[in-house]
């Protein structure tokens, strides 16, 4: 299925990604391109094969005990917050 | 709005509501999920965040043990399959609560599937069957104030984010409100016996969600389903399931038909409105955690779980049945909370009298908890005073008037039962004498009733029991003054 | 006359300062005179730590003077890839997204720098995100080659490997994903490891890739590279993808000779770049085995068939993963804002505004591989053919000790010159990428030059965390070649004020 500009706008949409409306028919040209160039996979059979979510196979399980260990640096953590309201994150109201 | 014509009984018999609920609990570990934050409830806003729960670039969830024992816990009591391996998986959407822009959870391959409640509705045993149960992060808290000048923010507040949640998906099996208020109470039930949540809808450690639709009895397939949410009580949850199950049918029956949407319930007006639409339906693209490795779980130490659960309320139910002969209702009753049945069986054993026991604690413990909200860990009266006092109104050493006299004083004063009877002076009167001459007093008092009697009239006898019980306070020995009132109103007779 | 301390090893600086020679003061002062001249003409530089790094030195040598026991990296300084945190330095991943946002933590690899004694020099220029090949992709500004500066160092860590290039730090750490370590050393001359997956923890890495991404060091040096590894790789509770199995590797171990060691060459990778192999390559590839089997390696053949899918691969998992982990950077909680009325507006325009060509590029067609209806023809498939590439690789390393193989189709090509056509620019990654998907380790190192004077590497692959058999292997040829030991014009021209 060929990408045009009415995919890109709904993948950006996904993405909240806001694109140039002048750059639109680039990327569909660009993203397009790309995923013809990996259509060469469908030819591959792929049948009872597993899939590699993570190349660390036999690793031991890391659990993390259920101790309370507070973040020492939390106000450093808040700093770089670009709107606040007293402690609170600030951001404009969700719909 | 179209305003629905209201469905009518004659309706309702036509269609069989198909309900499933989506249980979220909040599990009481110390710790988040991810990260060391604690999870402490109403800790001021972002004072229980670090990198990890607030998604600063770099880091990297960990998971907490605890959380998966919990979960594992809530699988085994509901006798679900425990999978050895289950994996994380991300589930992508934009939101300001959710700091990564994904919520970790599980989706192809969860922790749980299958197994069941059994709930007990109006005489009827009914098993609701499970999908299955799984881990995910809580998002943290959006607050929305109005802004001074008319321009609307939103506040967050990530403390809650990332705190361990179950959810527990139940199969289509529930077929009214009623039937979902059971289930729910029977759900939390086990969740605070295995002691891994709260179960506290109002304060949020239990959320739940209903899937509702209905179809013409007899037929297989499902109906369009709708989804309700915001619904903070068993109460609502039943109500709003009602309302819809009732809109759904009056929409059919006008010629309408159910769109697939979700609602929300208000609980003010007590009806289910449509959210206001999105742009798009969510598309979640999930796909496996690639920062978490798979949960694997050792059988053994599965089995050794299992064989480390508490008594869940089921087994206890029905083995109290079995041990103490009680009544299936007392029972049910006494298990509402492992506390309370650990309560009546040390009364039980200590009076020898489990029906009196059970009789007690249902009336008058029960009385006084409802009215003031104490729990039975905290109730004034001890279990085993409370065992000496039925034991006592057992063997007559009391009557029952004076045994709820005892117990009202035993609410405020922690002495024991005997110990008051002494210091109040309500021993028994016992004494052949004082029996004898009280009888008199009595008929000497009452000599129209008393001429009625010896003329025939076996029922003022009872009257004159009364009463003599009254003159004596409730002191005197029932069997002891019958025995002498019969004996002086007969030896006077002649 | 000696040689300038900057030309010097990490290891004989270490030693030196360790023994009380040189004070880590003197050696971090030369280092940051050399950067003071070469990094404005190239670039390296996003923010530099000229004071912190001082006081941190003098810090090291009053702990010498109490005769405290010093790191294995006494007084060397070390450039740090700006997606890696430092504690309180600004930390942009080359993104104007996240301009201005300082870390509240060192990443593990930074506190083990640390704690080994290394001095921190500064956040080297990147591709953003460590999306790219040629540091193009930087939202600030242009990295150049130290060989030659009308060309690229590579990417994403360009600004790493040309610091270590330059003879600015003797030692840096990148990130590599599909490449972005191995590549750019290539490009640069210099060594550039990719450890094993989860042989060096994540934690602090802005994730690009999470199950591809891995911190590794560039050096001048086998040894030197060893010495580096050693102190970054093992276990961290913070990162539960990073294993116990990595372990410091023994710099005497790297002299043992190749007799009779296995090298695999999986010759038919080179058809794979078709035309797009410079002659120069194939011909260092030939000339690379030739003074393998001198040296007394029995050279096998092997194969990795599915390789050649490996970057159609690789361009459908990593974006699917990067769509992911860059959907934090929205404005609210840290990183740049820009409003837009309501909140969907705010996330739209900071994030349009935000993020660059290549990174939206990528995050729409991760968005678009993982989305409803193409999850299992594109995801899903790829994950399937990654576990083909990575059985080729186990496969090819059990009937040898190690393989063989170019890393870079071409030497370092110029600035400008692929930025229009990304597929061509990713079709560049045809050797390193299938070593990324297997998750095995990999090291590029310095072969020689072609006819210009740019620097040409080789790739050499071992079996998951064997990272001390593949350095050795490279310090076999280091023996018997001076590619490594070559230094561009730009740093000795300098280099001899730098005592």
């Amino acid at each position: 299925m060929p990408i045009d500009v009415s995919v890109v706008r709904k993948i950006a949409a996904l993405a909240r990604l806001r694109i140039d409306p002048a750059e639109e028919e680039r990327y569909a040209r660009e993203l397009d391109g790309i995923l013809g160039f990996v259509e060469q996979l469908q030819a591959l059979d792929v049948a009872g094969i597993e899939p590699t979510s993570q190349v660390t196979e036999g690793a031991r399980p890391a659990l993390r005990a259920d101790e309370v260990c507070p973040f020492g640096a939390r106000d450093e953590a808040l700093e770089g917050a670009p709107e606040r309201d007293g402690d609170y994150f600030k951001v404009p109201q969700v719909v | 709005m179209t305003k629905y014509a209201t469905a009518t009984d004659e309706m309702r018999a036509k269609y069989e509501p198909v309900i499933g609920l989506e249980v979220h609990a909040q599990l009481k570990t110390k710790t988040k999920i991810f990260c060391a934050c604690a999870t402490t409830f109403g800790a001021a806003p972002n004072s229980q965040v670090c990198p990890v729960c607030l998604g600063l670039p770099g880091v990297l969830p960990v998971l907490n043990e605890r959380a998966v024992t919990f979960a594992a816990m809530t699988g085994l009591a509901v006798g679900a399959t425990i999978h050895p391996r289950s994996i994380f998986a991300r589930k992508n959407y934009f939101y300001p609560d959710l700091s990564k822009g994904y919520q970790i959870s599980q989706y192809d391959r969860p922790l749980c599937e299958g197994g069941g409640v059994e709930i007990h509705v109006e005489e009827v045993r009914k098993r609701i069957g499970l999908v299955r149960i799984h881990l995910e992060e809580d998002a943290g808290k959006s607050l929305h104030p109005e802004g001074k000048e008319g321009v609307s923010t939103t506040r967050v507040d990530l403390n809650r984010a990332g705190v361990p949640l179950i959810e527990i998906v139940s199969e289509p099996d529930i077929r009214s409100g009623v039937e979902a208020y059971h289930y729910l109470t029977k759900l939390k039930q086990i969740l605070v016996y295995l002691d891994v949540c709260d179960g506290n809808m109002e304060e949020g450690s239990l959320r739940c969600d209903a899937n509702v639709s209905v179809r013409p009895c007899g037929r297989v397939a499902f109906g369009t389903k709708t989804e309700i949410k915001n619904l903070n009580s068993f109460r609502y949850v039943e109500k709003a399931i009602a309302y819809e199950i009732d809109r759904q049918i009056a929409l059919i029956e006008s010629g309408g038909r159910v769109v697939q949407e979700t609602l929300l319930w208000d609980s003010a007006r007590g009806v289910a409105e449509t959210m206001r639409s999105k742009e798009e339906a969510h598309d979640y693209r999930y796909f496996p955690e690639p920062d978490l490795p798979p949960i694997d779980l050792d059988p053994s130490w599965v089995e050794s779980l299992r064989a480390s659960l508490p008594e869940l309320p089921d087994a206890l139910r029905e083995r109290l049945v079995r041990e103490q002969g009680i009544p299936e209702y007392d029972a049910e009753v006494l298990t509402e909370t492992r506390a309370l049945a650990s309560y009546y069986e040390e009364v039980a054993a200590r009076s020898g009298q489990p029906k009196l026991a059970s009789n007690w604690i249902m009336t008058e413990v029960n009385a006084v908890r409802n009215k003031t909200g104490d729990s039975i860990e905290s109730f004034p009266v001890r279990a085993d005073r409370l065992g000496d006092l039925v034991a006592m109104v057992a063997n007559g050493r009391v009557s029952g008037k004076i045994a709820k006299q005892l117990f009202e004083m035993m609410l405020t004063d922690s002495s024991g039962p005997e110990a008051l009877v002494q210091k109040h002076g309500l021993l028994p009167i016992e004494d052949d004498a004082a029996l004898r001459a009280l009888a008199l007093e009595v008929l000497a008092a009452n000599p129209g009733p008393t001429a009625e009697f010896r003329a025939g009239k076996e029922k003022t006898f009872a009257f004159l029991v009364g009463q003599a019980m009254k003159q004596s306070r409730g002191r005197a020995h029932p069997e002891k003054l019958q025995a002498a009132l019969r004996a002086v109103l007969t030896e006077e007779s002649a | 006359m000696s040689a300038p301390l900057v030309l010097e090893s990490a290891e004989s600086l270490a030693r030196a300062v360790t023994q009380g020679e040189r004070s880590a003061a003197d050696v971090t002062r030369a280092f940051l005179a050399q950067a003071d001249r070469t990094a404005p003409k190239l670039g390296t530089y996003l923010h530099r730590l000229a004071e912190s790094a001082l006081r941190d030195a003098e810090a090291i040598d009053r702990r010498r003077a109490k005769g405290d026991p010093l790191g294995p990296l006494a007084g060397v300084p070390v450039a740090i890839k700006d997606n890696i945190c430092v504690r309180g330095v600004p930390t942009t991943c080359g993104s104007k997204i996240l301009e201005g946002y300082r870390p509240p933590y060192d990443a593990h690899v930074v506190e083990r720098l640390r704690a080994a004694d290394a001095v921190i020099v500064g956040k080297t220029n990147c591709d953003e995100f460590a999306m790219g090949s040629s540091t193009e992709n930087s939202a600030y500004q242009v990295t150049h080659n130290p060989w030659n500066l009308d060309r690229v160092p590579g990417g994403s860590s360009g600004g790493s490997a040309a610091t270590v290039a330059a003879c600015e730090a003797p030692l840096s750490l990148g990130s590599d994903t599909g490449g972005s370590v191995r590549q750019p050393a290539a490009f640069c001359g210099v060594y550039g490891l990719k450890p094993t997956y989860g042989a060096v923890s994540r934690y602090g890495l802005v994730a690009f890739a999470s199950s591809l991404d891995q911190i590794g060091p560039f050096a001048r040096s086998a040894r030197d590279t060893a010495l580096i590894q050693g102190v970054i790789c093992g276990r961290d509770a913070r990162d539960t993808t990073s294993r116990a199995d990595a372990r410091p590797i023994s710099l005497d171990a790297l002299e043992r000779d190749l007799a009779g060691f296995r090298l695999g060459v999986p010759r038919a990778i080179l058809d794979e770049a078709g035309e797009g192999l410079a002659p120069s390559i194939r011909a260092a590839f030939e000339s690379a085995i030739s003074a393998y089997e001198r040296a007394g390696a029995k050279i096998v053949d092997v194969s990795l068939p599915h390789s050649r899918y490996a970057i159609a691969t690789y361009y459908l998992i990593a974006p699917a993963e990067a769509s992911s982990n860059l959907a934090r950077y929205d404005g609210v909680r840290y990183g740049v804002r820009r409003s837009d009325g309501d909140l969907r507006g705010m996330y739209e325009a900071t994030r349009g505004a935000g993020f660059g060509r290549e990174v939206k590029r990528r995050i729409l067609l991760g968005t678009y591989a993982l989305s409803a209806g193409y999850y299992d023809a594109y995801y899903l498939r790829a994950q399937k053919v990654r576990t083909l590439i990575r059985k080729d690789f186990l496969d090819a390393l059990a009937v040898s000790d190690a393989l063989l193989l170019p890393i870079t189709p071409t030497p370092a090509f110029k600035l400008v010159e692929k930025t229009d056509d990304p597929l061509a620019m990713y079709l560049s990654d045809i050797f390193s990428i299938p070593a990324s998907l297997a998750g095995v380790p990999a090291l590029s190192f310095p072969a020689s030059f072609d006819a210009s004077g740019l620097p040409i590497g080789l790739q050499v692959v071992g079996r998951p965390f064997d990272e001390e058999t593949i350095l050795r292997v490279a310090r076999a040829y280091e023996r018997e070649h001076d590619a490594a030991s070559r230094v561009p014009a730009i740093a000795l021209a300098e280099a001899g004020d730098a005592r």
